[in-house]
């Protein structure tokens, strides 16, 4: 978990999931930790435009976006894509 | 007893506070709050224990709300920030403008796009005002330069104006339920229709205790030399209302260009009002000489104030919320630009001094007596 969002989730560095598609994972924090999905994801669902969500080392836009499945031991990590100024 | 001048300073680097005893020799800067992130919108509110708010508009992670009770020393983020509900289909993206509302605790917060949220708990929970959120015109509003933002709240007992961009001048008088659009005498240079219902380019509305009904705008101008469809439209860039935002009529012949983003009233007289006028191609200030230029009647006619201020190949831009003025017997002017320097104009702005030289690019300055 990017340091900047732990506050967000009591300090916890990973989260764990038994969601079956990134979209799944994404209504779990929805549910579970709300704060944490505000961050991540917009008031109609989308994923914010300058976050980058990946599965294991894969960004979701090259896989199949957030319907991308995942397995047991996969790891999805969100990153803020790279910007300066 | 009020003793200290607060200034709050939203930049793109996040928000600065500086105070100073009230004779304003020498200011305390401290900041930045809000981690680098963007302060569009900053609030003052003396009503009770002083509260310092500031709009945290993050472009990764979405928009918070930060507030500080100890005058400036810290912030923490309210428990939530200005969200649509989850059916509307719309995305807060940016937080425009933070002004006190009518309840002890309420406050009111203009959003991109165009909408309004209110709180009822100092900023901890909002909901979304529909009569002007989901008013009828909404949708067909355009984003202007900055975004489709409503970038303007005033409050006068039970009614509230709105300025949007653009959106044009949106009046209640029912205490913020109902929303008009009240743009009679609001040019628009940018449609067929010179003064069209709505769809004006407000910059910025100002009221006065001082004189009931009186308003101040700052539209969109720069049209004089317009040859399309419609024709010129010279002088829309300056307003004066005295009928409390029903008309508007124009009051900046006299000023070297009707383009400009700020303007503010004076707290003691309601005919002194200050604009910032600039070049309407490039926004900067007119042939490289930055200058604050005064009327003392009501708009009737302008003088210009330079003491102090740079003479030559000086080319920032002063934003919307750019300037204020405190409300101390003799008051001082504040402006901050888009180059970083905050500068203070002394008696009313007859003499200029620059506070902080390289500060991030403003957005925004608040002064408040406390």
């Amino acid at each position: 978990m990017l340091g900047a969002l732990r506050t967000y989730c009591g300090g916890a560095e990973q989260l764990q999931t038994s969601a079956r598609t990134v979209r799944a994972a994404l209504e779990d924090l929805e549910r579970h930790q709300f704060a944490l999905y505000r961050n991540i994801c917009d008031e109609t669902g989308a994923v914010r435009r300058h976050l980058n969500v990946f599965v294991n080392t894969e960004n979701v836009r090259d896989l199949n976006g957030v319907e991308t499945k995942l397995s047991p031991g996969d790891v999805l990590t969100i990153l803020p894509a790279v910007s300066g100024g | 007893m009020a003793d200290r001048v607060v200034l709050m300073i939203g930049t793109k680097k996040g928000a600065f506070v500086a105070d100073a005893a009230k004779p304003r020799k020498s200011f305390s800067l401290r900041g930045p709050f809000g981690g680098g992130i963007p302060a569009y919108s900053t609030l003052i509110d003396t009503r009770g224990t002083p509260r310092l708010y500031a709009s945290s508009c993050n472009p990764f992670f979405g928009m918070k709300v930060l507030r500080s009770t100890d005058l400036g020393k810290s912030f923490k983020e309210t428990k939530s920030a200005p969200a649509f509900p989850k059916d509307d289909g719309r995305a807060v993206a940016n937080i425009w403008s933070l002004e006190a509302g009518g309840g002890k605790k309420d406050l009111l917060c203009g959003v991109e796009p165009a909408s309004l949220f209110r709180s009822p708990d100092g900023g901890d929970s909002w909901e979304m005002v529909a009569g002007i959120s989901n008013h009828e015109h909404a949708r067909k509003w355009q984003p202007g330069g900055g975004g489709l933002c409503m970038h303007t709240i005033v409050r006068d007992g039970n009614r509230v104006h709105l300025g949007i961009s653009t959106g044009g001048h949106y009046l209640s008088e029912d205490g913020g339920q109902t929303f008009k659009p009240s743009n009679n005498g609001v040019g628009a240079g940018f449609a067929p229709d010179p003064y069209p219902e709505f769809g004006q380019c407000v910059h910025k509305i100002v009221r006065t205790d001082r004189a009931p009904g009186r308003l101040y705008m700052q539209n969109h101008g720069g049209w004089a030399e317009w040859t399309g469809p419609g024709g010129p439209r010279p002088d829309i860039g300056v307003l004066r209302s005295d009928d409390y935002g029903h008309t508007w009529r124009s009051i900046a012949k006299g000023l070297p260009s009707d383009f400009g983003f700020p303007i503010v009233v004076h707290p003691h007289d309601p005919d002194t009002v200050y604009v910032v006028p600039l070049e309407v191609t490039t926004r900067t200030c007119p042939g490289g000489a930055p200058a604050v230029w005064r009327s003392e009647n009501g708009g009737e006619s302008w003088s210009r104030l330079t003491k102090g201020l740079p003479k030559k190949e000086t080319f920032f831009t002063v934003l919307r919320d750019g300037m204020d003025i405190d409300e101390l017997k003799s008051p001082a002017l504040y402006f901050g630009t888009t180059t970083g320097q905050l500068w203070i104009g002394r008696d009313g702005g007859e003499k200029w001094e620059c506070l902080f030289d390289a500060l991030p690019p403003i957005h925004n300055v608040k002064v408040a007596v406390v």
